[in-house]
């Protein structure tokens, strides 16, 4: 089926054209943005890698670089872990399944924002859920260490159904006859999991894992509405840094500059983890 | 033999069981959180604090509508639930004509240089880019055309975010039809606009619906860059939300209603498509 090439572009050109003029421009525009020290009244005047000498100065940004870190790390694993027994669980017939799966996918499309200033409710110290139900004090949102775990677990009661749904497909994916093979072999369960499903499923868990941490690293609504990024700057990530140096200081060179750190600690992050799963391989 | 086979069974059934269990225990987990929202939103301001633990609405306290009627009275909820809905119907819109023909090129026509692979990889890969390193470039962009501010600002953000789910999701379902139908239509004269539009698309309708709606629903809950862009006339209901998260927050009955508002809608298209979603959330993910 080989229409003329004009067709073709006519079909293509559109789309291509709307990525080039609003996602590869501003990608190299902001590129461009973070070799200059922008003010406004005055001219904007170039300083090299200035930006990114003072980014390896700025302790506030070193400080967010550790903390989505400490999210993207801690967040992901949960959510994988908890997402891979939950579809291991669920990978038989049930007359329940359908029910769960359906209250599984409400968490994925609330509004991020909406998370946040929920959970903020939820964590609350007087009168909260959690603390509530639990009979517990802890201080969610006034402890730094706590802080960061509240982020984590809105994220987490968010997204865990994502990793949920595309591991459930990936071993639903599996055909039958493999297992029935294992079950001749008399394999116990415990070895048909290790070699057999793991391995076939892990194509599908390095996808879940690789589109979280992309995910992760965009992190922003939840911390903004849920901590604002304090107590202090415990829960300043990386994106709500750049932000704010945008935003609201109108330092648009060094905003610039932080959103690239950004871009290229998820780029190391994915290289460094294609790696280390084909030496194990 | 017979009774260690018996024991087998038993505990196979109870491991069952418990599997049930922990399946349903997150389902209530994942339900929790909109339950609490819900019953926040029909306390009676003074009873916030105290009413503890799960808080059953008739039982533990009188619920009123009060808050919902408050908040939905000014004209700022008004207003951004008015522009949500505009921008995220002009996304859908501009993602079917420029997603879907691309989609469909990707699908059925074959290019060499670059070649299929590596044009839908290079749609794709736009996901991995952080939305943080565009938004000080599109804000400088949007106040050089005058857009700072307009639904059309955050229509064309939108378009840009959906538009490699949209391409994944609808070549996938171009791949999944028969191409015999396409190739009659041809031979008996029809031309490829002609046949893309009366016959593929019709054929790929679930497909166009599980990314229209997804795509939606994203625009919906977009933040950053409404935040960024829009302040009073073009005003989201995120950004509406957000707008009091630092000073109101511990007005639970407040949050809870503002914070149903805005997820409601997404939540609701989940719910009435869910098997269209699962569907496109898993081609987008597992073809992709």
């Amino acid at each position: 089926m080989q229409p003329r090439r004009r067709i073709k572009l006519l079909f293509l050109l559109p789309a291509t054209a709307w990525v080039l003029a609003w996602t590869v421009f501003p990608f190299f525009y902001g590129l461009y943005l973070s070799f200059f020290h922008i003010d406004f009244g005055s001219e904007d005047r170039f300083i090299g890698l200035g930006n990114y000498y003072r980014f390896f100065s700025d302790d506030n940004a070193l400080n967010a670089v550790e903390v989505t870190f400490l999210f993207v790390i801690g967040s992901v694993t949960i959510q994988v872990i908890m997402g891979l027994l939950l579809a291991l669980m669920a990978n038989r017939p049930s007359s329940s399944r359908g029910f769960v799966r359906t209250l599984l996918i409400l968490p994925l499309f609330a509004t991020p924002v909406a998370v946040g200033f929920l959970f903020f409710t939820i964590f609350y110290e007087e009168g909260g859920l959690i603390n509530g139900i639990l009979g517990i004090k802890i201080p969610w949102l006034s402890s730094p260490t706590y802080a960061l775990s509240a982020v984590i677990i809105a994220d987490t009661w968010q997204w865990t159904s994502f990793c949920f749904l595309i591991l459930l497909a990936g071993l639903q994916s599996i055909p039958d006859e493999v297992y029935e093979a294992a079950s001749l072999e008399t394999m116990n369960r415990r070895k048909i999991f290790w070699h057999i499903t793991l391995p076939y499923l892990q194509p599908t868990l390095v996808l879940a894992i690789l589109l979280r941490i992309t995910e992760a690293f965009k992190v922003f609504p939840i911390p903004y509405t849920l901590t604002r990024g304090g107590p202090g700057n415990s829960t300043l990530v990386m994106p709500m840094y750049a932000h704010r140096a945008g935003m609201r200081y109108f330092d648009f060179g060094y905003s610039s500059a932080i959103s690239f750190m950004t871009f290229i600690l998820v780029m190391f992050f994915i290289i460094f983890l294609f790696r280390s799963i084909r030496q194990a391989y | 033999m017979k009774g260690p086979f018996i024991g087998f069974q038993l505990a196979r059934k109870l491991e069952g069981y418990g599997f049930q269990i922990c399946l349903l225990g997150s389902a209530f987990i994942a339900f929790l959180p909109f339950y609490w929202a819900i019953t926040i939103s029909i306390r009676n301001p003074i009873e916030t604090f105290t009413v503890s633990g799960l808080s059953v609405p008739f039982i533990q306290f009188q619920p009123t509508l009060a808050s919902w009627i408050e908040e939905l009275s000014i004209g700022e909820a008004q207003r951004a639930l008015l522009n949500s809905s505009v921008i995220a119907l002009g996304t859908a819109l501009g993602l079917m004509l420029l997603g879907t023909p691309a989609a469909y090129a990707l699908a059925r026509f074959r290019f060499r240089r670059p070649n299929n692979q590596n044009l839908t990889i290079w749609f794709l890969s736009q996901r991995v880019l952080p939305p943080i390193v565009t938004v000080v470039p599109v804000f400088m962009m949007m106040r050089q055309l005058h857009l700072l501010d307009t639904r059309l600002a955050l229509v064309i953000v939108n378009i840009t975010f959906n538009l490699p789910l949209v391409v994944t999701i609808m070549r996938q379902g171009f791949l999944d039809i028969p191409i015999e139908l396409e190739e009659a239509a041809l031979v008996d004269g029809a031309n490829h606009g002609h046949v893309f539009w009366h016959i593929s698309m019709r054929l790929a309708i679930p497909c166009l619906m599980a990314s229209m709606l997804i795509s939606t629903a994203y625009t919906w809950n977009e933040f950053l860059f409404a935040l960024t862009i829009s302040s009073r006339e073009s005003i989201t209901v995120p950004v509406h939300m957000a707008g009091a998260a630092g000073t109101r927050g511990i007005q639970f009955w407040f949050v809870g209603v503002r914070v149903l508002i805005a997820m409601a809608p997404p939540v609701i298209l989940a719910l009435l498509a869910q098997r269209y979603i699962v569907r496109g959330l898993t081609v987008g993910a597992l073809k992709g």
